[in-house]
């Protein structure tokens, strides 16, 4: 992909024509370092029963997943609609009913994140994961929990920072966003499961090269290489189509 | 108001001026069809090169053996040159009937054995007992053994195997279509020469391959090609054989050999697993048990197979199935036998006690005393041998089979002696060969001395394992490759690549402007090299030919490179600069670099799909982020049918032996069959109710559903589509015997008769259309209200989804009462020029099986699909259009039946509009069915470059030019890649089976598509541009 660096044209009235930044409080710096970690960890010690029951495996680790993503966006993101709170200087104390309200005024848009991606965007990508040449008739959970893998790496975050505004999905969808943490791992894991799906014909005779092992294997390692990448070396990139 | 006189000036003015700019345009035209050429031209010189070098050739020696010159004396015991007895040894029979039947597969005729996963016997198995049961009843008068065919498996190679003891070489696999006569010692001369009259039934090959040699009076050729035939050849041989089998017959000929094609055409018609391949071998077994019991003491009958057939009925390749024939030798005395230590039985599968087909060679030269052919690498058979015995050994079996392993081994020996002289190599002594050819004599030496038994066996196996150990050695040695040639080939490959690549990439002015100054340069050079090379190559120990073609090559590229000099300062390195170049790139280079593996050449079809997929979606998100509305919406909706319709397509699958067990085939009724399932026969009805439809509504959408477009898309082509699939409903009706009452004769006739006339509405009815069509727009004139303003709004170049209503003033502007609308003005050159493509798309859909039609509709759907996407993003000069065309065509290769492999061509095509063959045109119906998909997308291409374009754009020709160019560089890329990785693992077990067939593939469809791309493509643009310009006036260049 080639992406360069622009004077960021901004799309009239939308939220997303800035890169989002993570949030500065100390245990969002500290989850936003650790999720890379536990996403590499879970792939990597999973990898063995992935490979020997791909089916049980997936569905004993969306859950798991699901709520890594919630937790991410509940601490690391700021909120569709929500500034990006530059109010809290570290160390300053606020008020514990304030918290309270304040983090259910968080974990709801979470909840509701992790809700459309199982609803909405899992059934998507399980058609587009089919339309790139997924088995049509055999091999239904594999795929479906390839997909839902798919739309938790690369959903909640984005639907918790941009809301459900359709200019800013278009913008999404036609890579228009700049690039950020968030958009950078849901490119990242798209692109890790695009080059996943290559070594699959090799002759090799392997076990991990069993539907979908490499393609997920592929996701997760994209998704933290496409969160770093975007984080810090393509941040407010934008990606020029045309 | 002006005066008459300036105003008459001022006309005649734009009339020279549009004149010159017409003038220009036709000449710039010819000049860059003619660049093409020349391009093509440097592809196939280099092609040529690269394959002459690549593709085996072996040395022919001219020698021949002699009746009365035996490789080695036999100490007396036998005095040979006596052609009554036996030229070299005694003979056995004095007559012999061999009796060919094509792809008698070895399981055809043992006993089915059930196997996990397959445990009911298929329609093959258990029909055709005969040659098994005299085996087993009678083992000394009938053997029946495995007989394994040297690749390729097309019968020509074949014949000449069995007949010469050879090794084929790759370089003849073509002539399939024509033969030509074998020019080295054989059989059929031995006995001609000999004095034997030879009969011949059956399949026409044997007369191109041994012309002359047959008793003219009694031999019956057949057409060999007609592969819908069944019974025509099959029941003239029985006609003629069985008469010839009469007592008082028999003194007519001493060798009768019939060649039936029954069971192969069954195979490549309805796949071996079918009641008609079952019947096909009852009617077989009848046929040998009738010889049988009509064959004389003194008769031997040879009944064989030539090659085997693949799970669908198809042969050519080098897999198991298509490699496994069957023998069977039978004789009324009881002169056979089985090995030492051998079953009696025949073996139960072709994997047992096989024996090579050239192994029948000497086999049949000392049954009949003949001398072995010169060039013979097989060894005699045992079991033919070990119940001879000569009347000096009475107990020894054995006997007889030491003395004839010893005559081959040493004729043999003989040969390679020559054949090293010939080539000037060294022997050498310490040769493993060598090696053992001095054991088996010095055990020869102590048999003759001693006479113990048990030792015989001992002898006969050392002679056997020099002639296998020889054999293996000539196997190595035949894949020589020239190397010298293949790097001269591949040289001018790259050269033409880099020059093609810059033409279509690098140049950043009007390319129609220089092509003609590049056109000069090149022609020069190409002549000035070919001088060149063949004042060198005329020196001695230098090949002309060879250097002319290298120098012609060379010295083009070159000085076609040279006149880019002048514009240098207007090239940029053809390296990609944006997203949807580095992408085309990437899939470019990704592509090549996988067909260095197997895995990623077998699987091609998929990756295709994956890439074009990923184009689709990254075109649609694209699409979605166009800033204007209607842009979003059409690139949106296209976007979105290409990627459902490449999927769709996807389900059509014709799996290659390789995809075997992860892949299902659909292409057919089943995956053991050829013909199409009876539930296909919809599509083409499907076709015809959606296509038109399709074309016509995007013609539509810019109101150029006008004039001939609604005759060609409206009426001709539906009648066509619909004649069609009528041809379509006779040939399954056919097939499946729907319509018992009508003759067979007839329904074929009627079928012929439709396929002709649609392919002359489609060339002649369609061309002329094309030809002669005006602009499809329609003049609209209006009136205006006074209050309007009367200045024509001009259309804005860069909007072609812009106003499609174009107001223009009527003549003068001062009376702005009326104003003509010309309906269609946007899109003039593009649906102007898609007519083409519509004309091919009807004789392309003829030659395609049912599946087929409906994955080249599909195709064609895409193609329209990509001229919206490209043009709603804006991406007319990108590099994407083209190469996503070429991914299509690439892509769809395969959703029409097709692998990239010799078994999946689809020679049966050549009949759907002729009963007999016909050069040329034969051939050509097989191309168009085998590259339809990549044929119809290289005629799609100009049409990127003119979609919705303004109609006084400057500089077109030199944008179409360009994107055939990128068109034509995928494919050289493919090419050129496959061929650099062909000769790189020449050494490579799968060379045969995987990269030479996607080689071959490559290089045959760069060679058509340029071909198509220049003739057909680019020469088509000149009555699109033309139509336009002589109504509307000539754009500038």
């Amino acid at each position: 992909m080639e992406a360069e660096s622009t004077s960021a044209k901004p799309f009239e009235g939308s939220g997303a024509s800035k890169p989002v930044d993570i949030l500065t409080t100390q245990a969002s710096v500290f989850y936003a370092n650790l999720q890379p970690v536990l996403l590499l960890s879970t792939i990597f010690l999973s990898f063995k029963t992935l490979v020997k029951d791909p089916v049980s495996t997936l569905t004993g680790l969306a859950p798991p997943l699901a709520l890594v993503q919630a937790i991410y966006c509940v601490v690391c993101l700021p909120s569709s609609g929500q500034a990006p709170t530059q109010a809290h200087k570290p160390g300053q104390k606020r008020k514990a009913q304030k918290a309270g309200q304040h983090l259910w005024a968080k974990i709801t848009p979470a909840f509701v994140s992790t809700v459309l991606t199982t609803t909405l965007s899992a059934p998507v990508l399980y058609i587009v994961v089919v339309l790139f040449g997924a088995p049509l008739v055999s091999h239904h959970p594999h795929t479906f929990l390839l997909a839902l893998h798919l739309a938790l790496l690369t959903t909640p975050q984005l639907y918790y920072v941009h809301g459900l505004d359709p200019t800013t999905w278009l913008q999404i969808a036609s890579l228009q966003v700049p690039i950020d943490e968030t958009y950078g791992m849901s490119l990242g894991a798209c692109v890790g499961a695009w080059l996943g799906a290559i070594p699959i014909p090799l002759d090799w005779d392997r076990d991990w090269q069993r539907w979908p092992v490499t393609v997920v294997t592929g996701l997760y390692i994209g998704a933290v290489v496409g969160k770093i990448a975007g984080g810090y070396v393509f941040k407010g990139w934008k990606i020029k189509l045309s | 108001m002006e005066d008459g006189a300036p105003r008459k000036s001022a006309v005649d003015e734009v009339k020279a001026q549009n004149h010159r700019l017409a003038t220009q345009f036709k000449a710039r035209h010819v000049y860059t069809v003619t660049f093409f050429c020349l391009i093509l031209v440097f592809h196939v010189l280099a092609l040529y090169l690269f394959c002459s070098g690549f593709l085996l050739s072996r040395l022919v020696l001219q020698d021949r053996s002699e009746c009365g010159v035996p490789p080695t004396d036999l100490n007396t015991r036998y005095t040979s040159g006596s052609i009554e007895k036996g030229c070299w040894y005694p003979k056995v029979f004095d007559k012999a009937v061999i009796i060919l039947v094509d792809a008698l597969r070895y399981d055809f005729t043992v006993p089915f054995q059930p196997l996990p996963g397959d445990k009911q016997p298929h329609y093959f198995h258990n029909a055709l007992p005969v040659l098994y049961e005299t085996s087993v009843q009678s083992p000394n008068n009938a053997f029946l053994r495995p007989f394994i065919a040297d690749p390729p498996t097309s019968t020509l190679q074949r014949l000449k195997g069995l007949m010469t003891g050879t090794l084929p070489t790759f370089i003849d696999i073509g002539s399939n279509f024509a033969g030509t006569a074998i020019d080295e010692d054989n059989l059929i001369e031995q006995l001609y020469k000999s004095g034997k009259k030879v009969a011949h039934l059956g399949d026409d090959t044997w007369h191109s391959l041994f012309p002359g040699y047959f008793e003219p009076n009694l031999t019956r050729p057949f057409d060999s090609f007609n592969v819908w035939d069944l019974h025509t050849l099959d029941n003239g041989v029985n006609e003629h054989l069985f008469p010839l089998l009469e007592p008082e017959m028999t003194n007519k000929w001493d060798v009768l050999i019939g060649h039936y094609l029954g069971v192969d055409h069954a195979g490549h018609r309805y796949g071996p697993d079918h009641p008609e391949m079952a019947a096909k071998l009852r009617q077989m077994d009848g046929i040998f048990r009738r010889v049988v019991d009509m064959l004389d003491e003194s008769t031997l009958l040879v009944v064989m197979g030539d090659h085997g057939m693949d799970i669908k009925g198809d042969h050519g390749g080098e897999s198991d199935e298509e490699v496994e024939a069957a023998l069977w030798m039978y004789s009324k005395r009881p002169v056979f036998g089985s090995q030492l230590g051998h079953p009696i039985e025949p073996p139960p599968t072709a994997k047992e006690r096989a024996v090579s087909q050239i192994d029948l060679v000497p086999t049949l030269a000392f049954l009949l005393g003949l001398p072995v052919p010169f060039n013979n690498l097989g060894q005699p058979i045992p079991e033919a041998f070990l119940g001879t015995r000569l009347s000096d050994t009475p107990d020894d079996a054995y006997g007889s089979l030491v003395d004839i392993n010893k005559l081959t081994a040493w004729q043999i020996w003989r040969y390679q002696m020559q054949y090293n002289k010939a080539r000037g190599i060294e022997h050498s002594a310490t040769s493993a060969p060598s090696k053992r050819f001095t054991t088996a004599n010095d055990e020869y030496a102590n048999y003759l001395d001693d006479r113990v038994g048990g030792r015989h066996d001992h002898v006969a196996r050392l002679y056997a394992a020099y002639q296998a150990e020889n054999l293996r050695i000539c196997r190595d040695l035949w894949a020589r490759f020239d190397l010298v040639s293949m790097s001269m080939g591949i040289t001018a490959l790259i050269g033409t690549f880099a020059l093609l690549a810059i033409y279509a990439q690098a140049i950043k002015i009007d390319r129609a402007a220089i092509t003609p100054a590049l056109l000069r340069y090149g022609a020069a050079g190409t002549a000035g090299g070919a001088l060149l090379g063949a004042v060198v190559g005329s020196l001695p120990s230098l090949s002309l030919l060879q250097l002319s073609i290298f120098g012609a090559v060379t010295g083009g590229v070159t000085a076609t490179a040279a006149g880019f000099w002048p514009e240098r300062k207007m090239l940029a390195l053809p390296l990609p600069s944006t997203f949807w170049g580095g992408l085309c790139f990437l899939v470019t280079l990704m592509l090549c670099g996988g067909f260095a593996a197997n895995s990623f050449t077998i699987w091609e079809d998929e990756q295709l799909l994956f890439i074009l997929v990923t184009f689709g979606v990254l075109l649609l998100g694209s699409s979605l982020g166009r800033p204007e509305r209607e842009d979003r919406v059409l690139g949106a909706i296209h976007a979105l049918s290409f990627i459902v319709a490449t999927r769709l397509s996807s389900l059509s699958r014709l799996c290659r032996e390789e995809q075997m067990p992860n892949c299902r085939s659909s292409y057919y009724a089943s995956a053991t069959s050829s013909t199409s399932a009876a539930w296909q026969l919809v599509i083409p009805f499907a076709v015809l109710a959606v296509l038109p439809s399709v074309i016509a509504s995007v013609y539509a959408r810019t109101k150029n559903y006008q004039g001939s477009a609604v005759v060609w898309i409206g009426y001709a082509l539906r009648i066509g589509l619909l004649m069609v699939a009528g041809f379509w409903v006779l040939d399954v009706a056919d097939d499946g015997s729907w319509f018992s009452h009508i003759a067979k004769e007839t329904l074929k006739t009627s079928r012929v008769l439709v396929a002709q006339m649609v392919l002359a509405l489609a060339f002649a009815a369609g061309y002329a259309t094309y030809v002669m069509a005006a602009p499809l727009v329609d003049v609209k004139q209006e009136d205006v209200a006074a209050t309007e303003p009367p200045a024509p709004k001009a259309l804005d170049p860069d909007d072609a989804n812009g106003p499609i209503f174009t107001p223009l003033t009527n003549g003068n502007s001062t009376k702005p009462k009326r104003r003509i609308i010309i309906l269609g003005y946007a899109n003039m050159y593009g649906t102007r020029y898609l007519l083409l493509p519509c004309v091919w798309i009807l004789a392309l859909q003829l030659v395609q099986k049912p599946m087929g039609q409906g994955t080249l509709a599909l195709c064609m759907i895409s193609i329209l699909n990509v001229l919206e996407i490209v043009d709603a993003n804006d991406l007319r000069q990108s590099s994407v259009g083209p190469i996503v065309l070429a991914l299509l065509g690439s892509f769809y290769f395969f959703k029409t039946g097709h692998q990239a492999a010799l078994s999946t061509i689809q020679w049966e095509s050549a009949f759907i509009p002729l009963k007999t063959i016909r050069y040329p045109w034969s051939p050509l119906l097989v191309v168009l069915n085998s590259y339809g998909a990549q044929i119809l997308c290289a005629i799609a291409v100009p049409a990127i470059a003119v979609w919705k374009v303004n109609p006084k754009e400057p500089g077109l020709l030199g944008q179409i030019a360009g994107s055939m160019a990128t068109h034509i560089l995928f494919y050289a890329a493919i090419a050129t890649a496959t061929v650099v990785e062909s000769a790189w693992l020449r050494r490579h077990l799968m060379l045969y089976r995987v990269f030479m067939p996607r080689m071959l593939v490559a290089i045959t469809v760069l060679v058509l598509v340029e071909f198509v791309g220049a003739l057909v493509g680019l020469v088509g643009v000149r009555w699109a541009v033309g139509s336009v310009g002589e109504v509307f006036g000539w754009a500038e260049e």
